[in-house]
């Protein structure tokens, strides 16, 4: 049987030329709607509101500890619908002394595996002996005002809250590794399932001070708390397997408590609230001449300012 | 049967045949051992997750996303030449059972890179979600539509091939066309759309993606058109038409291969003639860790080899063996666009900041990614054939010669 194809006839062509026009049509539709403003993921107006009691019967004072100030404003801030807070962090460089603290804050916190960390602090050595000077720079999530991670997302499982704060729907990250690459901060991880017990057990010798392997040890697979659900990554739960990321401790925030990294910072580096509120400590320390945010020329507008 | 397929069509001459019974022994051989090294790299996937790979936070994507993009790139210009052959007639490629040869090509390409992002995946049980609930904001949710939507033309096409002369083959095809133009290019975008890495941040990586698979699809073409030898009646135009498109096969391999080369000529001069602007990423591919892939892999074996036995040889098996080289150096340069994009470290210190084996701005991919590659390529070799002989058992079903 001839196969031989003939030439294409102008029924042919216009049926082709639908087919391609309505394709790209469709296209372009669901791309222009994926990028109009969608309604808030996250809840709103007067269910967001918690009336704390934290600190209500210590009266403000004139020059009170900053963390007591802030901690107050934290309560006056949660006291408002969540759209009427932006929750920024201030750091002050001069005054970090490179003692971890806050990173191990975190990890305790937020229960973080091997290879997961929100919070490093880089070490960079500036002159030469005797013209010596460390600097330490503490890099959590600078919760981007124009994130570049949270588009490049193909499944809506990260964005930016009304408050500020960029989240992951740990129960809806495909694990893909999009926004670990489009972050320049590489403030994003992978939790690819590693667990402390597993690695220090790894080569040890048999016998009873054999460290404990990694699925039968307990405590790795106590809960963690982050964004104020309990997580088991046991059994290869989530967050096994996403992207995490610093999350300004908003479960800590929820009952009133400042980010870990905030509350063990023994230099007092670190400052956290609402740049909404025009008397909060954050609003004051942000319009000093010697305040920077870091990569600025990508245009991710970060809400972590650098005091230098 | 493939040597059914092969062997029946072959005339008395040489130039008349396919491959020798040798050679297809050859190639069951070398699927078995992919297959069986293959499986054991899945199985550490499986078993381990991607504890035995070697990319980490800082350097997410590895070998595994140069293969998928590998695949992406052989499927759109497999599609697009047999659909353009095809609906323009141009010899060796006017015939449905050509066109079936490409669609079957494609496919074969495109599952198997399916299968390298979904390995590649943390939560390999949510793969469905990109397509359930997609945010077209990101390209990659749009790339995964549009590389389904082109599965399901290209299976269309196939049927419609079957059928007659159906109204709805040539429009069907002439959209995958358009989807097969789209969708490589369009995997430039995909790193492009990363506008905070600078090395990625560049038009040309569109033209990178496409004109790569302008020369991947067709060399591999060229390939299983010279392994499968002249279709049809063994009557001496039907060789000669059968050897002018291998012409036109290779023609459009090494026209697509210098486009390439141009490409990236103009991509790595600005660094030439621009010395302050000292990019890491390039300095790494040309003169850093990775000069080896870039002058060794991709264009001493990936380019220089393949260039001359197209270009000085009239031997076809010598053009086949040619497009060997030539997908091994695409595969080197897609890891050189790749791996460079992501060293570079954007806030000094941080690798040392906090120590561990998944957060270090380097990459070289583990013996599991090279097995899990090794199984990639015998499941592109496995869905070949057996589409090859699904498109015999329909064919004959359908009374048609295949």
């Amino acid at each position: 049987m001839s196969e031989e194809n003939k030439p294409l006839d102008r029924r042919e062509f216009l049926l082709a030329g639908g087919i391609v026009g309505a394709g790209v049509a469709a296209a372009v539709g669901v791309v222009v709607k994926d990028r109009l403003p969608a309604a808030p993921v996250d809840p709103t107006g007067e269910q967001t509101i918690r009336r704390l009691p934290v600190l209500k019967t210590l009266k403000p004072k004139p020059n009170e500890d900053d963390h007591v100030r802030m901690q107050r404003e934290l309560v006056k801030a949660m006291a408002k619908p969540v759209e009427q807070r932006r929750w920024i962090m201030v750091i002050d460089i001069r005054k970090c002394i490179g003692c971890y603290a806050c990173t191990i804050g975190c990890v305790a916190e937020n229960k973080l595996p091997p290879g997961v960390v929100y919070r490093p602090v880089t070490t960079t050595e500036i002159g030469e002996y005797p013209n010596l000077r460390i600097k330490f720079l503490p890099r959590p999530c600078m919760q981007c005002e124009n994130p570049s991670c949270v588009p490049v997302c193909p499944v809506k499982a990260t964005w930016k809250r009304p408050d500020g704060v960029v989240t992951i729907d740990y129960d809806k990250c495909i694990g893909c590794r999009y926004c670990l690459n489009a972050c320049p901060y590489g403030a994003r991880t992978s939790d690819f399932g590693r667990t402390y017990a597993s690695e220090s057990a790894h080569g040890a010798p048999q016998g009873e001070n054999r460290p404990v392997e990694g699925p039968s040890a307990p405590w790795e697979h106590q809960p963690n708390n982050e964004y104020a659900k309990s997580w088991r990554r046991d059994g290869h739960n989530s967050p096994v397997g996403n992207a995490r990321k610093c999350h300004f401790c908003l479960h800590r925030l929820e009952v009133g408590q400042p980010p870990m990294c905030v509350t063990t910072c023994i230099g007092r580096a670190t400052y956290f609230g609402d740049a909404n509120d025009p008397e909060s400590l954050v609003s004051e320390l942000i319009v000093k001449n010697n305040v920077q945010r870091l990569l600025e020329h990508w245009g991710n507008k970060p809400q972590c300012y650098y005091i230098v | 049967m493939i040597g059914a397929f092969t062997l029946s069509n072959m005339g008395p001459q040489e130039h008349r045949k396919g491959l020798g019974s040798g050679w297809i022994t050859f190639l069951w051989v070398l699927w078995a051992a992919l297959l069986v090294a293959g499986l054991i790299g899945v199985w550490q996937r499986l078993m381990y997750g991607h504890n035995p790979a070697g990319y980490g936070s800082y350097v997410p994507w590895g070998l595994w996303i140069g293969l998928y993009f590998m695949g992406v790139a052989i499927a759109g210009g497999a599609f697009v030449f047999g659909a353009i052959g095809y609906v323009l007639g141009w010899p060796c490629f006017r015939r449905p059972d050509a066109l079936r040869i490409a669609i079957v090509v494609s496919l074969a390409a495109i599952l198997p890179a399916f299968t390298a992002v979904w390995l590649d995946l943390g939560r390999m049980d949510r793969l469905y979600l990109v397509l359930t609930s997609a945010t077209f904001t990101s390209m990659m949710a749009f790339n995964a539509w549009m590389y389904n939507v082109f599965v399901v033309v290209a299976a269309l096409c196939w049927l419609l091939s079957f059928a007659g002369r159906s109204v709805w083959l040539k429009p069907l095809l002439c959209l995958g066309a358009f989807l097969s133009i789209i969708f490589p290019s369009q995997s430039g975008v995909f790193f492009e759309a990363v506008a905070t890495k600078e090395y990625w941040n560049s038009p040309l990586l569109s033209m990178l993606f496409l004109s790569s698979a302008a020369a991947a699809g067709a060399g591999a073409l060229l390939l299983v058109r010279v392994i499968l030898g002249p279709l049809g009646a063994k009557d001496e135009k039907t060789v000669e038409e059968h050897n002018q498109g291998l012409r036109i096969l290779r023609l459009i391999t090494v026209a697509g291969l210098i486009a390439y080369l141009v490409f990236e000529f103009a991509e790595i001069s600005i660094e030439v003639w621009s010395p302050g602007r000292a990019s890491v990423p390039v300095q790494f591919l040309v003169t850093g860790g990775y000069w080896w892939v870039f002058w060794i892999l991709q264009l001493a074996i990936g380019a220089g080899v393949p260039l001359l036995l197209y270009v000085f040889s009239e031997n076809k098996k010598a053009w086949a063996v040619g497009t060997l080289f030539l997908m091994f150096g695409f595969v080197a340069a897609r890891m050189g666009i790749l791996v460079p994009g992501q060293i570079e470290e954007q806030i000094h210190g941080l690798e040392q900041a906090f120590q561990d084996m998944r957060l270090v701005y380097s990459y070289h991919p583990t013996l599991t990614e090279y097995l899990v590659g090794a199984f990639l390529v015998a499941m592109g070799m496995a869905v070949f054939y057996v589409g090859l002989r699904l498109t015999s058992a329909v064919g004959s079903r359908s009374g048609q010669e295949v």
